[in-house]
């Protein structure tokens, strides 16, 4: 085990290749793989921050859930997701890289990360870039991250509007999700000027539809009503669940019910 | 209150579990210790062609069927569960052979390297496909064919019920040796005689040449009432062979797969109803076994003799059948058969009560039975049936008839709710003459020269917390203080057998003869000077005598009795349901430490409702059980059930020491029928399945609104 005392020295020790990146350890101390060499991010200072950009949160990958719950600039959406991660002890040590790093389409601060357009900071020793999470996320699993590569932060743009949160578990702490939603809508003078929806745990990754949302954006209230019949029936065709714990009928129609909730809550 | 045997006290244990100091089996030293891995069948039914070993190294071994010195089988009820499979295996989990070796990895890494050939047969995975019957059992009073005759309708439904884990926080583990001609096994059982026993059989000594300690173990459930004696006879047999000790001790994935579970099972009911009241009962009752008997035959014998729930019907018809399927062998868990039986009627008895349009729980009510009243065996209720008293105190206590009408209006928004009651009891002790003609429990105390009294019995403190109920008896009657009194380790070459610890016996029969032996030593007392004082179970004088040929006589000398209330909120967007207020009330007799017996009739009823509504055990197509951690079994915690009261109705048992009764199984048997009674006032549905799921809560509400 190596436990660095700064980023540079924990990119430099990465370069050389054969550690296994171990935050809080949620996830690498249930089933270590054998023989593992882990590089401990977890007291790294660059990592630990949380800083206000004003339009954006930047958080530190190593932050913890308990920490952003605690924060008082960490957005209540994102907070709203990090209260129903497992139980106490696990949000004391899980941390927000962690779960990014993890590659479930469950992981709940992730489906936050989506809903918002974060952006990540990766860092190597060859430099740091910044891609959307969208696109960071390959698929199940697969994440487009280089092994010299360590999620350094997140930037978290702020939601604008009202924003909607749910998950579904298997029981009401310690819970994997089943399925998650969240949606965020800016309604200007009866005008939509912005709306996302982001489904999680449904695929193999966290599910949105961009040129979906555009349907509604620019609409009045009004004709967004009007629409809305057809947003859902194009939301019905775009997501294929997959088969897990849950069925996919289950999947779809909790999806299509928040969906239809979320827009409700909101006029439409 | 202090003067209350009830009042609570630390529990003897506490300091030891609290600060983990005390060693469970998988932490003692591995000093000269081997380390024993099962390799197990992938089919479900399959004869074994041929098994390829690989190279051993040095200080490893092979453990086989050819290597048990006695028969290879298991002694439980019957005699049919191989130590390691014979020719052919029969579920998917079943033990092939054993690897020892001194490192876990590399014994775990020969154990996966060795293939096995098998020829496939069908399995039989659907227990109505069985053709297989291990076990029948029956009871009948009056004119079934007469009754249903003369009945102004017949009201027939069928009930379904699944599986369920015992979810011990331990895993099993065990630890064999052999010395001197002797075999000593310990480690994690709710039975060191059972074990003991199997053990003769399988080593081919006879019992003095055996010894079973019982150590620290973590839970039981049920689940550690005959799969110990398996485990037992393989680390048994292993350490003969390589003359070490060998501890095997399970992974949780190989603990779900393969030791026992609930009973499944099938309950088609057939009900006369003349005048508005249940004039006869014909129940049918399929328990789905798994691949051997195990204590299938008792776990029936309990669903039968509850088929007619806590009721007196006038005609009474049950039959009762366990059925082979190539699954994992089913077991004893917590109700025994009771949960199963409860579930099924009372649900029973509300639609019945829907159908006459009347009120589920007056209706309920007016065929309870009281006392005098016959047993469905044609033994009596010899006691009082506080259930009436007990109804009104926990409605006042939860606000029942008031939320039940409320609930029963139309409801609209997102959020609906619900609440439910069920009445049930449990039958304290061992079922039939099983107390009577095959345990013969025997218990001694032993004061020592100190003056310090010891408690000798085979009855094991699995988290229900016996060290410190049995002490308070004995010091109570010896008026000692309690850190006088202390109950030995379960070591058979030393404790007499007092039996299992199982079927809610442990306080009301081992306990009474801890207080009878208690008086005795009192008059005998001489200080300084050291007494053993034996006493045997005796039947009491009332009790009916049950005839095992018959299936007729009084089943249990008395019966614990069981009141629960449960509130749901359920979201009508995603099925999902979570209990608002969870209320029990008890007769469990007097209540000997009211902190443990809360103890358990909270875990209990909360293992009920699960039971009905989240723990569930789906296989694939080749029988494969797919949930086995406990990421994916999901049992409920602290957090799903924010409002859980328990308040006590005693009744004192006059043969049970200072009046208590069976308690442990008790409030696992109402979970059940109380959450479902709920679910149906929210998807107004009347439903017969469990477990009922969030996914189908959400499919029936769509159902019902289209």
């Amino acid at each position: 085990m190596v436990r660095p005392e700064n980023l540079n020295d924990a990119l430099k020790t990465l370069s050389r290749g054969g550690m296994t990146i171990c935050a809080g350890g949620t996830d690498v101390m249930v089933y270590p793989p054998e023989n593992a060499r882990l590089l401990m991010v977890d007291r790294l200072p660059e990592l630990k921050l949380i800083e206000d950009l004003g339009d954006a949160v930047r958080i530190g990958a190593a932050v913890t859930f308990t920490e952003g719950i605690e924060s008082p600039i960490v957005p209540e959406l994102m907070k709203a997701a990090l209260r129903r991660i497992a139980a106490p002890a696990i949000r004391n040590m899980g941390t927000f890289g962690g779960n990014i790093g993890n590659g479930s389409a469950k992981a709940d601060s992730v489906l936050i990360d989506f809903v918002l357009d974060a952006k990540l900071e990766l860092a190597s020793i060859r430099g740091t870039r910044t891609p959307d999470i969208d696109k960071f996320y390959l698929g199940r699993k697969k994440l487009d991250l280089a092994p010299d590569e360590l999620i350094a932060a997140i930037f978290l743009p702020k939601p604008k509007g009202s924003w909607y949160y749910e998950k579904v578990g298997g029981r009401e702490a310690l819970a994997i999700s089943r399925l998650s939603f969240a949606g965020v809508i800016d309604v200007r003078d009866g005008v939509i000027t912005s709306l996302s929806a982001a489904f999680g745990a449904v695929a193999d990754t966290v599910l949105r539809f961009k040129e979906l949302e555009a349907m509604l954006t620019g609409k009045s209230l009004d004709e967004a009503r009007a629409m809305k019949p057809d947003f859902i029936a194009a939301y019905d065709r775009a997501i294929v669940p997959i088969r897990g714990r849950v069925s996919e009928t289950w999947r779809k129609e909790v999806c299509l019910n928040l969906l239809r909730d979320f827009l409700s809550q909101n006029g439409i | 209150m202090s003067d209350s045997i009830g009042t609570p006290v630390i529990k003897k244990d506490h300091c030891d579990k609290i600060s983990g100091r005390a060693l469970y089996t998988d932490d003692w030293p591995m000093d000269g210790v081997l380390y024993g891995r099962i390799l197990r069948s992938k089919k479900a039914r399959a004869r074994i062609v041929d098994i390829h070993l690989p190279p051993l190294p040095e200080g490893c071994y092979i453990i086989d069927r050819n290597d048990v010195p006695g028969v290879n089988r298991v002694h439980i009820v019957k005699d049919d569960c191989p130590v390691f499979a014979d020719d052919t295996v029969e579920y998917i989990g079943e033990a092939i052979l054993m690897v020892a070796g001194p490192d876990k990895k590399e014994t775990g890494r020969i154990r996966d390297s060795i293939e096995v050939e098998y020829e496939e047969l069908e399995p039989v995975l659907d227990v109505l496909k069985s053709e297989e019957c291990f076990f029948e059992y029956g009871c009948s009073r009056g004119d079934l064919d007469a009754e249903l005759e003369r009945a102004d309708f017949v009201y027939e439904e069928q009930f379904r019920s699944g599986s369920q884990e015992q979810a011990y926080l331990e895993v099993q583990g065990m630890e064999g040796m052999w010395q001197d001609g002797i075999t000593s096994v310990r480690g994690s059982m709710q039975c060191p005689y059972y074990v003991h026993r199997a053990l003769a059989g399988v080593m081919a000594v006879d019992e003095d040449h055996v010894r079973v300690l019982g150590e620290v173990t973590g839970g039981g459930f049920g689940g550690k009432e005959d799969y110990p004696s398996i485990l037992a006879a393989q680390v048994a047999v292993a350490a003969k062979k390589t003359g070490k000790p060998v501890r095997c001790v399970f992974e949780r994935r190989e603990d779900i797969e393969c030791t026992s579970k609930r009973h499944p099972s099938l309950y088609n009911i057939k009900a006369a109803v003349r005048d508005g009241r249940v004039t006869a009962l014909d129940v049918d009752i399929v328990l789905d076994a798994g691949a051997y008997t195990t204590l299938s035959a008792v776990v029936l014998q309990r669903a039968v003799i509850a088929a007619e729930g806590i009721y007196n019907i006038p005609v009474l018809k049950v039959r009762g059948r366990a059925m082979k399927t190539n699954t994992v062998p089913n077991g004893a868990f917590r109700g025994f058969g009771g949960p199963q039986s409860f579930y099924a009627l009372e649900l029973l008895f509300d639609h019945i009560a829907q159908k006459l349009g009347r009120d589920s729980l007056e209706f309920r009510l007016e065929h309870c039975a009281q006392k005098g009243d016959p047993t469905s065996t044609g033994g009596i209720f010899h006691f009082d049936v506080p259930i009436p008293e007990m109804v009104e105190e926990l409605s006042k206590l939860c606000g029942y008839g008031e939320k039940h009408k409320k609930y029963a209006a139309e409801q609209s928004g997102r959020y609906r709710r619900g609440i439910g009651m069920s009445l049930f009891y449990h039958g304290a002790g061992f079922t039939g003459a099983g107390e009577r003609d095959m345990i013969k429990a025997v218990l001694r105390l032993k004061k020592n020269r100190d003056d310090n009294v010891e408690i000798l019995s085979a009855n094991m403190d699995i988290g229900q917390g016996l060290t410190t109920t049995f002490a308070k008896i004995a010091a109570r009657e010896l008026g000692l203080p309690l850190d006088r009194v202390t109950v030995a380790d379960p070591d058979t070459s030393f404790v007499p057998d007092s039996g299992p610890t199982v079927a809610s016996r442990s306080i009301m029969v081992v306990g009474e003869l801890i207080r009878r032996a208690a008086a005795r030593l009192k008059e005998q007392w001489v200080s300084g000077e050291e007494c053993i004082v034996e006493e045997r179970f005796r039947e009491p004088d009332f009790v009916l005598p049950f005839d095992p040929e018959r299936f007729e006589g009084d089943a249990y000398p008395t019966f614990s009795w069981g009141v629960q209330a449960v509130e749901l909120e359920t979201d009508t967007l995603t099925g999902y349901t979570r209990i608002l207020g969870a209320w029990g009330d008890y007769d469990i007799g007097t209540v000997i430490d009211e902190n443990i017996a809360r103890g358990q009739m909270e875990g209990g009823f909360l293992q009920g409702i699960s039971y009905a509504s989240m723990e569930q055990i789906p296989a694939d197509k080749s029988g494969r059980i797919r949930n086995s951690s406990f990421s994916d079994y999901l049992i409920p915690t602290a957090a799903d059930i924010p409002v859980l009261e328990t308040i006590f109705h005693p009744v004192e048992y006059s043969d049970g020491p200072y009046g208590a009764k069976g308690a442990g199984e008790l409030p696992t048997a109402g979970g059940a029928p109380a959450w479902l009674m709920a679910m149906q006032q929210i998807v107004c549905r009347e439903l017969n399945c469990i477990p009922f799921t969030t996914e189908d809560t959400l499919r029936t509400l769509g159902e019902v609104s289209e």
